[in-house]
């Protein structure tokens, strides 16, 4: 349409001045006389050379409010003529239908209300094509449109034509011995079209993404030992009539490598190489991976850190015996340069404190520059959950060894609150109201209420906790209840309140300790409905409900031993639990000693693919004369699957009623394993076998034969893992094995699936 | 109300009415239909004397209605487009607020104040003779208020966990760059308990003279005073009533 | 249970320290072999001081500062090291510290826009219980 008129100013061979007494312009309607002086900058009167009136000219040209601009002197007078963009009306984008209209409208440049500029235009035309070419429609084309409006405006249109999505039809490999091609594809980003080729987005070809699959499968090889591993070359070929690419990776594996014999020497005098040998796993003959080796770093710098020893670094020197197809290191621990953190900035956190945020850096301001600690307080602070998210980098401070610890946050509601209320004739009116907050007024506290007030069920229960008690690194928590409760497998009511605070600190560098008081009064009562349908209850549980009101002061403390997150193999991890509640210990009515204790090891095996997790846990209530009701343990998902609450131990003879007992001992093997679907619906799959039972009953009167004794259950069961956006749900269906003829199954279930 | 529907295309319009339209949105307080509709006239009729004002409205409109985003966005184009108007101080002034304004509702984030200040900077260098650079000095030493405030908060959090090389840092800080702030006096007896913590009572006692020479009559060259000279409160075995500290920290999120 | 100690801050060793010499070297030259001083005093030449301290933590208690070396450099006016100090944590004073605070008017959020802020927002906990 228009390009820059060549300048009309003639530029006089000698070095001529100038001076104006007035200054006309010409064609300006939208732009003032003034503003375009101001973007000269020449004042009236004032004498001008010729190469300052070049300037002018330049700085009115390049304000980029005008399409063409001419500057010429007649007599005194200087003459500016200029011709305006017009003005953008309304911008919009046609044919676009893969990727919406806000995926594409932030890149453009050109703006509504904002000057018209071809240049910019085409520039957005080019924006949108790449656009495209991320989403891997390399056939898509943009054309930019212009229509004239009235009073000097136009709307600028992008008509796109989209091409067929280019697929990839399929995906091979060529000079992969140790894997198959089916376990490598599972590996790479790029999927094959599988049949659900129209949800899967990331079956197309893109550029970026074939460098991507080339470092994953690097990353692949190099951690099984293959170090020489390498991606050949990617051949592409485009098959015009299906529209899809065949793409195939050549490569090349190597020879798997272990490692030989691993060494350290020390280059700082407080450093003592035997010492740091001892902290290295990796024995000789293991197969060579790179994690294992930064793994074994990170041991030392721990242990360099634990000693006060600073700007310790550790170099691995490796050396390859070929023939022998191992690979020795050498650990060389070296003076790392003297580098301190400055200042620690924390951004974005609109409600949440600075402290809250800041507590989770071990290392101070002014302290040595220590880049391991600073990626693990990352992970500390993401590990909050009150960021959608938060980046910590570094950047250099005021002076070269001083840095400067950029945390940007960005926060995410962590709160709930539904409210609601129903009215049942039969029942009345009842509310149910739960408030939760998880960063209580920023502070990082838990707050939470749950109110429900109906006639059976009514309850109100109360949580709070300081995760950072007086500022220490110790979390206080109480909770609070007061309501009546029927299980489903119970006929009676209990009518309880209680109050437990709890003190958790570390005590070792993986274990924790929790000391609790709970304090209780709690009575069981008839159910009405029972009584008037003629029932009587059994000996045991009529002995509870004429003990009438009893109250219960306890002290416990439980021991918790976790490597998952801070052990230092990432692939294996252990959570060891075990506590005791002495209630009568400090007067109430009831007198018992609960221990409970818990042993879970998980293992990710199989290339990380599966995991395999072991739990093995048992609980035993020694009370003084009976144990009554509401202490003793009932069978629930969280001990036996496949059964109903209640469904396996004592039972009473009349009625059949669940009674509860004394002990309780369950193993757990359980193995998590990928379906083969993409992972974006979030569905994986797991097999599992449970093997306990429930038993011991101090007044056996009455209850069906042997079921106080200790018979062991068995059940194995399949599940499915299902992350919704409301959280992990997890189905599991269940098939007893061998159980007792009194027992209730049930072969479904639905839970929430807390990774352990 | 009124005779056009809201949001339908006023391309017919003559500008004058859509202006007077918007205009009557602002009497009702309607300011997010008003900024529409100052939109409508600076889209539709570009080149008219009516964009000009328009442009300015939206900004404004767009202010009241706590729409800080696209304030600036209409704030910053007023200026591309009338850089020399008399309504530009105006104009930047609006950019500025639309910044301050958001510290209210961002509280602990930091970054926007900044990018307040050097807004405020803008409205008091260009335009110092404009009815708003009173203002602009006025909301100016809030936000560096804002600023030293920070950099306190962090001192004190690190003073409480006896970190006193950071907490001197920060400290520092404040004595050097936030002199004119309201947190000066305090920075300096914060200097005192933490040089007198390491032991470095010769500098105590420098940060103590500078305290009492510039701010004899605050109640925080009582408190150094009464440390340098020796009978600061001795510290009781239980750091005074522990209860008392659970109830200020945990339940009022008080610092100490 | 046992005790978990940290370090923080950084003291020149006493190889490095012994380079330093008092009446020759200036900032400049003390810089480059020792490193930028953690805390400076305020007034223009006043003393460079190196402070290392290590924190002892144990179970629920506040973390007590069990050991800290304090290296003291005073210049002269001329910004020539004029003396160099060394002491430890029995220097230091135990310090009561004013719990006033200057009013910062940030405004924080308050329990009824954060109460109403998670209005709706559902979380499977709740539908399952």
């Amino acid at each position: 349409v228009t390009s820059v008129s060549y300048t009309a100013f003639p530029i006089p061979a000698t070095a001529q001045s100038y001076s104006f007494s007035n200054v006309s312009v010409e064609g300006a309607q939208r732009v003032s006389t003034d503003t375009i002086l101001s973007y000269a900058g020449i004042a009236r009167g004032q004498s001008v050379s010729a190469a300052e009136l070049n300037d002018a000219y330049q700085k009115v040209l390049g304000s980029g409010l005008f399409e063409t601009v001419e500057f010429t002197p007649r007599g005194n007078t200087l003459v500016i003529k200029v011709v305006e963009f017009p003005v953008v009306s309304a911008i919009s984008i046609e044919g676009n239908r893969k990727v919406s209209d806000d995926a594409l409208m932030p890149a453009l440049q050109t703006k509504v209300r904002r000057v018209y500029s071809p240049a910019m235009v085409e520039a957005d035309a080019a924006a949108l094509t790449e656009a495209y070419e991320v989403k891997g429609q390399l056939v898509a084309t943009v054309t930019p449109k212009i229509i004239r409006r009235p009073e000097n405006r136009v709307d600028v249109v992008f008509e796109v034509s989209e091409g067929k999505g280019v697929e990839v039809e399929r995906l091979s490999f060529v000079g992969n011995r140790s894997y198959s091609d089916a376990r490598l594809r599972r590996v790479l980003e790029t999927k094959q079209a599988g049949l659900l080729r129209f949800i899967v987005g990331r079956d197309t070809y893109a550029e970026d993404r074939v460098e991507f699959d080339k470092r994953v499968l690097t990353d692949f090889y190099t951690s099984r030992g293959y170090v020489d591993f390498q991606v050949l070359n990617v051949a592409a070929e485009f098959s015009r009539e299906r529209n899809a690419y065949f793409m195939t990776f050549n490569v090349r594996e190597g020879q798997k490598y272990e490692f030989g014999k691993i060494s350290v020497s020390s280059e700082i005098a407080e450093a003592d190489g035997e010492e740091f040998l001892k902290v290295n796993k990796i024995r000789e003959g293991q197969t060579y991976s790179p994690l294992a080796v930064d793994n074994t770093i990170e041991r030392m710098e721990t242990l360099a850190t634990k000693k006060g020893i600073d700007f310790l670094r550790v170099e691995p020197r490796v050396t390859r015996n070929d023939r022998a197809q191992t690979l020795d290191i050498e650990f060389v621990l070296v003076r790392g340069p003297r580098v301190f953190v400055e200042r620690i900035d924390i951004e974005g956190n609109a409600t949440t404190l600075d402290r809250v945020v800041r507590q989770k850096f071990k290392t101070v301001e002014g302290d040595p520059f220590n880049p391991r600690e600073i990626r693990d307080a990352a992970e500390r602070i993401r590990a909050l959950g009150f960021f959608s998210n938060a980046d910590v980098n570094t950047r250099q401070g005021s002076a070269e060894d001083q840095m400067i610890v950029d945390v940007n946050v960005t926060e995410k509601p962590t709160g709930s609150f539904t409210f609601g209320g129903n009215y049942s004739v039969s029942e009345g009116a009842n509310l149910i109201a739960s408030f939760s907050e998880a960063n209580f007024l920023g502070r990082g506290q838990k707050l939470s209420f749950n109110l429900t007030t109906d006639i059976e069920d009514g309850s109100l229960t109360f949580n709070f906790v300081e995760p950072a008690f007086l500022g220490r690194d110790v979390a206080f928590g109480i909770s609070a209840g007061l309501g009546t409760s029927q299980p489903s497998y119970a006929e009676h009511i209990t009518r309880r309140a209680y109050i437990s605070p709890r003190l958790t600190f570390p005590v070792s560098e993986n274990g924790a300790l929790t000391v609790n008081y709970r304090g209780e009064i709690a009575e069981i009562v008839e159910d009405d409905d029972y009584i008037d349908a003629g029932y009587t209850y059994p000996v045991q549980i009529q002995n509870d409900i004429d003990a009438g009101r009893l109250t219960t002061h306890s002290l416990g403390y439980s021991y918790s031993y976790d490597t998952r997150r801070s052990g230092l193999n990432p692939n294996a991890g252990m959570l060891f639990t075990f506590g005791q509640d002495y209630a009568g210990l400090i007067g109430g009515d009831t007198d018992y000693i609960k221990t409970s204790a818990e042993i879970t090891g998980e293992m990710k095996v199989w290339h990380e693919e599966v995991t395999l997790r072991a739990t093995l846990e048992g609980g035993v209530i020694d009370a003084d004369g009976d144990s009554r009701i509401t202490d003793r343990y009932f069978n629930g998902p969280s001990i036996i699957r496949g059964f109903e609450p209640g469904g396996i131990g004592p039972r009473s003879d009349n009625n059949d009623l669940a009674l509860g007992g004394n002990y309780y001992a369950v193993a757990r093997l359980e193995a998590n394993f990928p379906l083969g679907l993409p992972e974006e619906y979030g569905v994986s799959g797991g097999l599992f076998f449970d093997y306990g039972s429930v038993w011991g009953l101090d007044d056996d009167t009455g209850i069906i034969a042997g079921s106080d004794d200790l018979n062991w259950r068995s059940v194995v069961g399949a599940s499915i893992f299902w992350t919704t956006p409301m959280g992990p749900l997890r189905f599991n269906f269940t098939h007893a094995l061998d159980k007792e003829e009194y027992d209730k199954e049930q072969t479904f279930d639905l839970t929430i699936s807390t990774s352990f | 109300c009124g005779e056009y529907a809201p949001r339908e295309n006023l391309e017919g319009y003559p500008a004058k009415d859509i202006y007077e339209r918007a205009e009557y949105e602002i009497t009702q307080k309607d300011f997010d239909d008003a900024a529409f509709y100052f939109g409508e006239v600076e889209r539709l009729y570009p080149y008219s004397d009516w964009a000009k004002r328009a442009l300015i409205m939206q900004a404004f409109s767009y202010h009241r209605d706590r729409d800080y985003e696209n304030a600036r966005v209409s704030a910053q184009r007023f200026l591309d487009f009338y850089p020399a108007d008399e309504d530009a101080a105006y104009a930047q002034y609006l950019l500025a607020l639309s910044y301050y304004d958001q510290i209210d509702d961002v509280g602990r984030d930091q970054g926007l104040t900044f990018q307040a200040l050097q807004a405020l900077r803008v409205v008091i260098e260009r335009y110092p003779n404009s009815e708003y650079a009173r203002s602009a000095i006025l909301k100016f030493d809030l936000a560096f208020d804002h600023l030293a405030a920070k950099e306190m908060e962090i001192g004190r959090y690190y003073l409480k966990h006896k970190h006193y090389v950071a907490a001197v840092n920060r400290f520092r800080v404040v004595v050097e760059q936030f002199q004119t702030t309201q947190h000066t006096p305090e920075a300096l007896h914060r200097l005192v308990e933490s040089y007198l913590s390491l032991g470095l009572t010769e500098e105590a006692q420098t940060a103590g003279a500078i305290l009492g020479h510039n701010y004899q009559s605050t109640p925080w060259y009582q408190d150094s005073y009464k440390l340098l000279t020796g009978q600061g409160l001795e510290p009781k075995v239980f750091e005074n009533n522990w209860l008392g500290a659970i109830y200020r920290q945990m339940i009022r999120g008080e610092w100490l | 249970c046992v005790a978990q100690f940290r370090n923080h801050g950084y003291v020149p060793s006493s190889e490095q320290l012994a380079q330093v010499v008092v009446g020759v070297d200036t900032k400049d030259t003390v810089a480059d072999v020792i490193g930028a001083p953690g805390i400076e005093g305020i007034r223009d030449n006043s003393g460079w001081y190196y402070v290392r301290s290590q924190f002892r933590h144990y179970g629920a208690f506040e973390p007590k500062e069990v050991d800290r070396q304090v290296v003291a450099i005073s210049f002269d006016s001329r910004g020539v090291v004029s003396n160099i100090e060394r002491f430890g944590l029995e220097q230091g004073r135990v310090v009561v510290l004013e719990r006033r605070v200057t009013d910062d008017n940030i405004k924080g959020v308050t329990f009824l826009e954060q109460l109403f802020g998670g209005l709706g927002n559902i979380s499977a906990e709740q539908l399952l219980q």
